[in-house]
């Protein structure tokens, strides 16, 4: 168990790395500069180039690149640009907030997708079925900033329940302000999973242990919640750590449409102005969190099913 | 170079200086105070009357301002993006300001004498004025904040104190200003927000402490600010000196640079104005009962620039045959969805001295094709189109004039590019055409007709078009030296003239600036320059 873990961590740090000299190269061959944004209008060549010496943007790409591969090894994400800040104070003051919207967003899917899976896989190929299963379609062809800017116009201009956008004060206002972000964020991934979890549900309906069950006399609604659901949680763990990365992602997005100062936000902002060091960083946390997900995911899944062997 | 301790978020800064300031350094002899020209005032004095008509204005409340721009720093010596310069402006205040209809107005100064020789300058101080700690307002202080205003190399704005040779106090409320040459747009120049007044000696603080902490003669004090936070509190100055003011207990700015966020929280009753609305939001919000809809002229023009590197561009018959094809009335009717007015001169119908009787190079097909036949170019070519991709209304205008260069055999690719890569981009002179917005800063319009003209001097090669016409150029240095207001009217109708055949770049549009508010605030109003003062605003 120990080595696999060992293994695995080994294989996140070059998938992190990997991300990371992409990272690096996009940037690079980007035109633009954060001097000329810092600096403003009135910036002269000769500030400009001052700056990006000061900044080590006058080296050559490569050695450049070494600086920054060294840094990371101790452990030093940068000062942004921009912010005149070490790029780790800026992560660690909005890194809470992407986490609970990520934490909250995946609850939402799995309330969501646990009974509208069920409901299909029971009344399979009756007109629940097809309900939910053309809602999936639906939910599939729309863009999740249309759904979060629907539910904004919804609860928000015309109900006046649930703020516009930005972040309350205090743990309620908070939690209310997530609201409609981690469900906007949740529908995006809603229809994969009750797709699957619904493919996963009719397996296991007419495996020999379900019918043994209905044999003894149990009732529907047990055998559905009790047996089923809890022998398709496995694949929908495991379905559901593979799609946090893309939670993680759409962050970017639903960060914008709810006026969030998360890290999605940062990052487009960063990279829109050259702030190659915050860039950078934000690349390599969400790269490494996502990678730390998958592992977690596949050590609960192992957790949950006694079958599976991690090697 | 700029001060390094500032955060900026450049995404959400408005460039608000985007001219070359540099070339107002060249000896400008402008009279002293005009009104702008016609139309606008006209507009922006139905406005005022408008707001005034409303009942005695009622006292108390938060304001809460959603805007596009974030403040990073509130030293106003040291910065020149629009979310610095709109907040510490409601803290410190200089001698003059710019009002709501684009005319300088005394305000920390009472007035001025100038010597015979226009080289001295006394000021008198307003009595009564104090900063937001009780202190009285002295001549020290003014001597103190302009001497660090120009003395500051790293000041973006510090040229524009390039006149001044000496600043000194005279007696308990009088400052004399001497000037190393006759200097007519110093009251423009002083009105800037970069020469705004600070105590003496920052009140025996250091700068740091001073500027998170920053005690000004404005209606509004800091109440608190982080500077990567998202938003920012003012409350109301207790000591200011217009009596009664300000109506508002505080003012929230909130920074959210989602232009539908901004929308859906004005629509939402989330806050109280917010600022830089979309032209395509415009008709859905003036339906809106709840929503008032506010556009104010502004000193800009978006202009369709030409290469003239290249030689199809440094064809005039080419330009001009250009100029003719662009139907602008569609365009603004198009992509600004009513919003604005469709370009003729250069120069904006608000700022001083538009000409409105400039010969412009009206929409003609025809005349589009037969100008291009007497060219050197009679079939058309293939060019590029140069655009920054997050401004929609200019991937707009791309898209229509790609299409209205089609008869003439004109075959037009648009290039899109995020803002940061546009901008360096065609500063290289890396492009054919390009589309961007111009705009004034202060009050005298030399520094427009200098920057887009002055190719040698201006400070951007004509706004990196390298257009170059001896003589518009003459006529720019005469107007600066020029103090009759009628002389320098008609020298300014006949460089506008001389632009307008030229055709060095398109004048296509004259955008407003669009506000929304929601329906209790009253007296809010934004002058030709971008800035906007919040003493005379209260909510219902």
């Amino acid at each position: 168990m120990a080595r696999y873990i060992a293994g695995r961590l080994a294989a996140a740090v070059l998938v992190v790395f990997g991300v990371s000299v992409v990272t690096f190269l996009f940037l690079h061959l980007e035109p633009g500069s954060a001097a000329r944004t810092l600096l403003g209008e009135h910036a002269t060549p000769r500030a400009i180039a001052a700056l990006q010496r000061e900044w080590g943007l006058n080296a050559s790409l490569p050695s450049q690149f070494v600086r920054y591969i060294n840094g990371i090894i101790h452990g030093n994400l940068g000062t942004s640009y921009i912010y005149q800040i070490p790029t780790s104070r800026l992560i660690g003051e909005r890194i809470g907030l992407t986490a609970a919207l990520v934490g909250l967003a995946a609850l939402f899917a799995v309330v969501m997708t646990v009974p509208l899976a069920t409901l299909a896989a029971a009344k399979k190929d009756q007109f629940a079925d097809h309900v939910v299963r053309g809602l999936s379609v639906l939910g599939l062809g729309f863009p999740s900033f249309w759904f979060g800017i629907v539910l904004i116009e919804i609860f928000s201009v015309h109900l006046h329940v649930l703020p516009v956008g930005g972040i309350g004060s205090g743990f309620g206002g908070y939690l209310e302000s997530l609201l409609l972000p981690a469900i906007t964020a949740a529908i995006g991934i809603v229809p994969i999973l009750v797709r699957s979890l619904r493919v996963g549900m009719i397996e296991i309906l007419d495996a020999e242990f379900v019918a043994t069950a209905r044999a003894k006399g149990l009732r529907e609604i047990f055998v559905l919640f009790s047996i089923v659901a809890r022998n398709a949680l496995i694949p929908t763990v495991t379905l559901l750590g593979l799609n946090i990365a893309y939670l993680i992602g759409s962050t970017v997005i639903v960060e914008q449409v709810f006026d969030l100062n998360g890290l999605g936000s940062l990052l487009l902002s960063s990279i829109l102005n050259r702030d190659f060091p915050v860039v950078q960083a934000v690349t390599i946390v969400l790269g490494t969190s996502v990678v730390l997900i998958n592992l977690v995911t596949d050590l609960l899944a192992a957790r949950l099913d006694p079958r599976i062997r991690l090697r | 170079m700029t001060d390094v301790n500032s955060r900026r978020n450049p995404i959400s800064r408005r460039d608000v200086f985007r001219y070359g300031l540099g070339a107002s350094a060249l000896a400008a002899l402008s009279p002293l105070v005009q009104s702008p020209s016609g139309a606008a005032t006209t507009q922006q004095d139905k406005l005022a009357v408008a707001r005034i008509a409303h009942a005695t204005p009622k006292r108390g409340g938060t304001l809460k301002f959603a805007r596009s721009v974030a403040p990073t720093t509130l030293d106003p010596a040291n910065t020149i993006i629009a979310g610095d310069i709109y907040t510490l402006d409601k803290i410190f205040e200089p001698l003059y300001i710019t009002n709501a209809s684009g005319v300088l107005t005394p305000w920390l100064a009472t007035g001025y004498t100038t010597s015979a020789d226009n080289k001295t300058l006394t000021f008198s101080l307003r009595p009564g004025v104090k900063f937001s700690d009780g202190s009285p307002l002295t001549p020290a202080d003014v001597v103190f904040s302009i001497n660090r205003s120009r003395k500051n190399a790293a000041g973006p704005l510090s040229f524009l104190d390039g006149a001044i040779s000496s600043i000194e106090a005279s007696g308990s409320s009088k400052v004399v200003v001497k000037l190393s040459e006759p200097w007519a747009p110093i009251i423009s120049d002083l009105s800037v927000f970069a020469n705004a007044i600070v105590p003496a000696n920052f009140g025996g603080k250091s700068e740091k402490e001073f500027f998170a902490a920053p005690i000004g003669t404005g209606p509004f004090l800091l109440s608190s600010f982080t500077p990567d936070a998202t938003s920012l509190t003012l409350k109301a100055n207790p000591h200011y000196w217009q009596p009664g003011k300000p109506y508002l207990d505080s003012v929230e700015f909130l920074y959210v640079d989602n232009d539908s966020q901004r929308v859906l929280q004005i629509e939402g009753g989330q806050v109280n104005i917010v600022d830089t609305v979309p032209p395509a939001e415009v008709a859905s919000l003036k339906s809106n009962a709840s929503v008032v809809l506010e556009q104010f002229p502004a000193w800009e023009v978006d202009l369709l620039v030409f290469n003239e590197k290249l030689p199809q561009f440094a064809d005039r018959n080419v330009r001009r045959a250009i100029t003719y094809a662009i139907n602008r009335p569609a365009l603004v009717h198009a992509a600004n969805f009513g919003t604005g007015e469709p370009g003729g001169s250069f120069f904006p119908p608000s700022l001083q001295y538009y000409s409105a009787s400039t010969p412009v190079l009206e929409y003609s097909l025809s005349k589009a094709k037969a100008t291009l036949a007497q060219s050197k170019y009679p079939k058309g070519f293939a060019t590029k189109l140069l655009v920054d991709s997050g401004n929609q209304k200019f991937v707009t205008f791309a898209q229509i004039i790609k299409s209205q260069l089609q008869p003439l055999g004109i075959d037009v690719t648009i290039t899109g590019l995020d803002h940061s890569a546009f901008e360096s981009t065609f500063q290289k002179f890396d492009y054919e055409m390009f589309i961007d917005y111009a705009i004034n800063d202060i009050s005298d319009p030399d520094e427009m007709a200098s920057f887009e003209i002055d190719v040698k001097d201006g400070g951007s090669s004509s706004y990196w078009s390298n257009y170059d016409n001896p003589k518009a150029i003459a006529l720019v240095h005469e107007a600066e030296a020029e103090f009759d207001t009628n002389k320098r009217a008609a020298l300014y109708a006949e460089i506008q003239s001389i632009v307008a055949e030229d055709a060095p770049f398109v004048a296509l549009d004259y955008p407003p600036y669009i506000y929304a508010t929601s329906k209790s605030v009253q007296g809010f109003s934004v002058n030709p320059g971008g800035a906007y003062r919040l003493e005379d605003v209260w909510l219902t």
